[in-house]
């Protein structure tokens, strides 16, 4: 395969294989080895650069996904005789270690600036939250970022995106395909039903590395225009199956109308996987330690699936069969996911727990729905992630809720509820207990609000 | 900070940061290597047994691979460490998951994974050994007759009678777990075949250590190996003993296959088989008397060294030597062993077994403190070794006892005690702030008497362009070696320091200026740096004597002068020098002197243990979600003494690293042993280090009282940022949840359990 892209400005031509990484084409073909590999699964930040204006792990990314792309790397910044401003306050101000997470760093901050020229430290310190240090304790990063603030860094510049598509070669034609289209993404998924579906390749990505998953072919449906869209339809909003999770984090109209879903998009990973990791893929893989399912049963939210030959459409917990087993029959594609949009009486929450504070699976996830009226719950919705091979529903809370009246006793018996239904294979009285007490929280945060209400 | 020095003292930006920024460092996986051949480990798949034979499937094509098996060992089956019991490739007797089987080398990476995969391992599994009760129980005979590997013994004065006199005991059980370094750049080696010999080139932390190791095991001669550093991103003790390992498996391959042989790990193998940070349990027994006195300690330590001594020994003598902290203790009796079991051999973590016994005594102060009704900086302070006191082994602290300093820094910075009592009185809620502190100190250098038999040599080269080249084995690895020792030699030599630089070592150039360990390089090799500068001053002096016939008496700013009037600047001497056939290069050598003044006495583990202690002390202030039992790191205020701060900025920085890693082994990093030996986590989603966002905001303040045995005054400060971090966790969560941890990491599942203990009335504390 062969792909143009732009690297640090200037338009490259590499060969490759289709699936192999962004990093790869980087170090070994263009030998730009600022690009670091710590760990080959998106969890170190250490390969980052900025691909089309968004900061990506360069092992994440398969080749053929890269064509077309504008990438920065640190070589695009400045040079050891001359470095640019923000390396030059990396050396200033003792930000610079061993030097192996620097390059990465750098990029984190520059994409950082580039959106954000006078971040916080609260800002800093998220944006870099995917990036890991073991030197310095991060305070001297942060010092570097801010004189770079200080010195007014420019770090405007022209992204020479193009619409270039990767150029298969011999019998990779048939096996690798690249569509604009939902139509002929569906005509190709059609004629080869076993083919690897590729979207943000966070999941997947990891699973090409371990050589848990050997491909012989892939359909790229990342960039596909109809599948990256959010948007109002009348009662409901629609969002596609290819939408990011920072995508869903910057919608004015998720973050008023769905916060759960917001919630649950900002506890995930890290600016340079959220960039990346998709609402479909996140479904489709079809585990209890996601996140965005859990949000999305409790909204109510439904699934839609479409073949050459037509759509389906069933309830979100309906897709996720089993472990890793999405509902599509050969020839389907998840396309969308369908939220109504809840009424003012709607309260809702995400939570997660994970083992530290960013980048991180969840230990425990949950999210809780309720429409309260006049001191009554109508409606809830509960679901539970990773403590069950896939996400679930919580009938037996819900169950307890719905139709009632919201007060202590009530609270308590949802808190005992929840901890009985839940049966986690690992860490269960921890699991258990730890559900109980976000279910408390939440009713409770329930009830404060809408006590005035009710007397 | 004001230093009389032009360079010492001053906030330098460092001289690999220019490449580092750039991305252009060259890392061992950077090197360019055409034609090399990729190096793969067969590794046993089960923790003890024994190897009957290994079957090669004669379907696979062997002809084009390389295998090397213990057979091909030319020399000593082993890597050379402290005791040589680290075999290189198994004989017979398996005592680790990972153990390797058999090496294999191959033109692509494909053919390596079909060549191991059709390597057929026949393995007569035993039961293994896998923790320190089963190594004591000797459930499975992995080292000598009983598993002990060394045991080591302080006694002073008289314990028993020390306990009589004391109105409380506390006496606990301490546990620490593994810790993995996540050093960011991963192990790599790369080894060439050359006529003679070998040259590798890898990451790693002691370019000498290597060199032996490949010595002893290839039967090579000296001068025909040649060991080089590439940049290395990050080691924390990781780096120490393993690419030793590693360069003996490349070696034996590319001597084998006559192609260069790269084994650059990916992180899963890293963590899989790398050392880590060794397990311990401490029995700790204080008795105080009611005013918070320390009368007498016990103290019986064990660390799980895995199945092969190899950094264990030195770890387990700090570890005893570090076990009653920066406190006075007349009366002691402490022992400490170090066991062998059935998993990978543990090796050196950054406090080398200091963290692990500071853990014990500084959770003990606490207990102390609530038996007492003290509040956790009153019993300390009552205690802290002064000027003139002795540690348990007898050493006098005569110098920069700075543990009352630092130590009333911290807390009037923080103003620990007025927030300590406002968190014990804070009303129920789900968030309870909490602050904790903790009081810890390193020595610096090589326990006993290793820095005065160690040989430290560094050469100082003046180039003919006029480039100062400072050469050593030390390394740079992120502590900042690279610009420290440059900054050391631009002050002695009064050049500008554009001039100098440290170059990556290679054992051709640089001499053994002893291992990039123990906290040394600042004070000892530091020393040697500066005797090189001034033997090459004085070698100056005497070669302008004989060229001009004036004795030059002074030099200052790169200038000789006479009578205070200038002779002959170090660049006009160096070009009459570079002028005259025969002369060679200019360099002159320096060394650290042995001081037989300070003696050690091995055997009774008596005397001066370390030339010189830095202290540290700290406060941390935490959340502690009582819904989700999630620790939250908020500030972390550091006092420190470190002789002398050579680069203040440098210092600031690794201080927070150092102390951040210390509270990831405080709450957040876990690993564990499975049933079946192997490590429990081999991704970085499953072994947990903190990110930004798991980060308190750092303040820290740095003393200087320079030590007469370190170059400038300087003493050790790497490994003191390690020590004291997991204790003061657990001393945070005492004061925000009531809950009283004698256990590291206290991850969220272990806080719930210590709170739905204390829920049932079952939560144990210092026992009396």
């Amino acid at each position: 395969m062969k792909i143009e892209l732009t690297v640090n400005g200037e338009k490259r031509t590499v060969q490759a294989e289709p699936l192999s990484r962004l990093l790869d084409i980087l170090r070994d073909g263009l030998s730009l080895h600022g690009c670091k590999e710590g760990c080959g699964e998106g969890e170190c930040g250490a390969c980052s650069v900025i691909m089309n204006g968004q900061l990506v792990n360069a092992c994440m990314v398969p080749a053929m996904q890269a064509a077309g792309a504008d990438i920065l790397t640190v070589e695009g910044l400045g040079t050891k005789e001359s470095p640019d401003a923000l390396q030059m306050a990396f050396i200033d101000e003792g930000a610079v270690h061993c030097g192996f997470c620097t390059p990465g760093m750098i990029l984190a901050a520059r994409d950082l600036l580039e959106k954000n020229p006078a971040p916080d430290r609260d800002d800093i310190r998220l944006a870099l939250s995917g990036n890991l240090c073991r030197c310095t304790g991060y305070e001297r990063i942060y010092a570097a970022v801010g004189k770079a603030v200080r010195d007014g860094y420019n770090a405007r510049r022209s992204i020479a995106k193009a619409d270039a598509q990767p150029v298969y070669e011999g019998d990779e034609r048939d096996k690798y395909f690249s569509p604009k289209t939902l139509d002929e993404a569906l005509a190709i998924l059609g004629k080869y039903p076993d083919i690897l579906i590729l979207s943000g390749n966070t999941d997947i990505g990891t699973e090409l590395k371990s050589g848990k998953r050997v491909p012989e072919c892939a359909l790229d449906i990342f960039s596909i225009p109809e599948l990256k869209q959010i948007r109002r339809d009348g009662d409901v909003i629609r969002i596609g199956a290819s939408v990011t999770n920072t995508q869903i984090m910057e919608s004015g109209l998720i973050r008023e109308k769905l916060p759960a879903l917001h919630q649950a998009s900002s506890m995930c990973a890290a600016p340079a996987i959220r960039n990346r990791a998709t609402v479909g893929g996140n479904f489709c893989t079809a585990s209890g330690a996601a996140d965005l399912p859990g949000a999305l049963f409790a909204l109510g939210a439904e699934a839609v699936v479409q073949s050459a030959s037509g759509r389906r459409t069933m309830t979100a917990p309906e897709f996720i069969k089993a472990y890793r087993k999405p509902n599509l029959e050969p020839g389907e594609l998840l396309v969308e996911l369908v939220v109504p949009i809840p009424p003012e009486t709607a309260r809702q929450q995400f939570y997660k727990r994970g083992s530290r504070a960013a980048l991180t699976l969840s230990r425990v996830s949950l999210a809780l729905y309720v429409e309260v009226e006049n001191g009554v719950i109508t409606t809830c919705r509960a679901a539970a992630g990773s403590m069950s091979p896939t996400p679930i529903r919580l009938p037996k809370l819900e169950a307890t809720l719905t139709g009632r009246r919201l007060d202590a006793a009530l609270v308590d018996e949802a808190v005992a509820t929840v901890r009985a239904e839940l049966s986690p294979r690992k860490s269960a009285q921890y699991r258990k207990a730890l559900s109980g007490n976000l279910v408390r929280r939440f009713l409770e945060g329930v009830l404060e609000e809408t006590g005035a209400a009710v007397s | 900070m004001s230093s009389q020095f032009k360079y010492v003292g001053k906030p330098l930006p460092r001289l690999d940061a220019y490449d580092k920024v750039a991305g252009t460092a060259v890392y061992a996986a950077d090197l360019d290597v055409p034609d090399a051949w990729e190096a793969g480990v067969l590794r046993s798949p089960v923790a003890a047994g024994r190897l009957r034979k290994i079957d090669r499937d004669p379907s696979f094509d062997w002809s084009q691979v390389c295998v090397v098996t213990a057979a091909d060992i030319p020399g000593v089956n082993a890597v050379h460490m402290i005791r040589d019991d680290y075999i290189a490739i198994v004989e017979e007797k398996i005592d680790f998951v990972s153990q390797a089987l058999a090496l294999v080398a191959a033109p692509d990476k494909k053919t390596l994974a079909a060549a191991l995969a059709a390597l057929k391992p026949d393995i007569e599994p035993v039961e293994p050994a896998l923790t320190i009760e089963d190594s004591l129980a000797v459930k499975n005979k992995v080292w000598g007759e009983d598993n002990v590997m060394d045991d080591f013994a302080v006694n002073r004065g008289d314990v028993e009678q020390g306990f009589r006199e004391a109105d409380v005991i506390i006496e606990n059980t301490y546990r620490t777990g593994l810790q993995e370094h996540i050093y960011l750049e991963n192990c790599g080696m790369i080894a060439w075949p050359t006529a003679d010999g070998v040259r590798v080139a890898g990451s790693l932390q002691c370019p000498h250590y290597v060199h032996n190791a490949l010595a002893m095991a290839l039967a090579l001669d000296t001068k025909n190996i040649q060991v080089q550093q590439t940049t290395t991103g990050g080691a924390f003790g990781g780096k120490e003993d393993y690419p030793s390992v590693m360069a003996v498996w490349t070696a034996l391959l590319a001597r084998k296959c006559g192609k260069p042989v790269k084994l650059l790990y990916d992180r899963g193998e890293d963590m899989l088989v790398t050392p880590k940070r060794h397990p311990s349990k401490i029995h700790h027994k204080i008795g105080m008397k009611r005013d918070g006195t320390i009368t007498a300690a016990e103290v019986d330590l064990y660390i799980d060294g895995g199945a092969c001594t190899s950094m264990s020994k030195v770890v387990l003598a700090r570890a005893v030597l570090h076990c009653t902290g920066a406190y006075k203790v007349p009366n002691a009796k402490l022992r400490a062993r170090a066991m062998a079991t059935n998993t990978p051999p543990n090796g050196a973590f950054r406090g080398f077994g200091a963290p692990q016994a500071i853990y014990a005594i500084e959770r003990q102060m606490d207990f102390a403190a609530m038996k007492l009704g003290m509040d956790p900086y009153t019993i300390r302070l009552k205690n802290v070794l002064h000027r003139g006191d002795s540690f348990p082994f007898g050493q006098v602290l005569e110098d920069g006892a700075s543990a009352e300093i630092v130590l009333r820094d911290v807390v009037e910075r923080s103003n620990f005690v007025e927030k300590w009592r406002q968190c014990m009185e804070q009303p129920a809620g789900r968030i309870r702030k909490g602050i904790g502190l903790s009081l810890c100190m390193h020595g610096g250098g090589f326990t006993g008497s290793g820095e005065d038999t160690m040989g430290t040599t560094v050469d100082v080269e003046l180039c003919p362009d006029g480039r100062v080249e400072v050469l050593s084995g030390s390394t740079e690895m992120g502590q900042g070696t690279d610009t420290m020792l440059p900054m050391y030699v631009a002050e002695v030599l009064g050049l500008p320091l554009e001039r100098v630089s440290h170059p990556l070592p290679d054992t051709t150039r640089a001499p053994n200026s002893g291992p990039t360990a123990a906290s040394r390089t600042a004070m000892f090799v530091g020393r040697a740096c500066v005797d090189a500068g001034e033997n090459l001053i004085k070698m100056m002096k005497e070669f302008i004597a004989e060229k001009r016939g004036v004795i030059p008496d002074g030099y200052a700013d790169g200038v000789f002068s006479k009578d205070g009037k200038p002779v002959s600047t170090m660049d006009e001497a160096a070009a009459l020098w570079f002028a005259e056939p025969g002369r060679g290069r200019l360099v002159a050598r320096g060394m650290v002197h042995p001081d037989d003044r300070y003696k050690w006495d091995e055997v009774k583990f008596h005397g001066t243990a370390y030339k010189g202690y830095s202290w540290l002390a700290q406060v941390l202030e935490i959340e502690v979600d009582l819904d989700t039992y999630e620790i939250h790191p908020i500030k972390s205020t550091v006092s420190t003494e470190v002789g002398r701060a050579i680069n203040p900025i440098q210092v600031e920085g690794q201080m927070a690293g150092g102390v951040l890693q210390s509270y990831g082994m405080g709450y957040l990093e876990e690993m564990t042993v499975t049933p079946e030996g192997k490590f429990s986590a081999h991704q970085l989603n499953a072994y947990l280090i903190p990110t930004t966002l798991d980060t308190p905001e750092f303040s820290v303040r740095i003393f200087e009282d320079p030590s007469p045995f370190g170059a400038f005054g300087a003493k050790g400060l790497g490994e003191l940022a390690c020590d004291g971090g997991a204790p003061a966790v657990a001393s945070a969560v005492d004061n925000a949840a009531g809950v009283h941890a004698v256990e590291a990491p206290l991850t969220g599942e272990k806080l719930f359990n210590l709170l739905e203990a204390k829920a049932a009335g079952t939560n144990a504390e210092g026992k009396a």
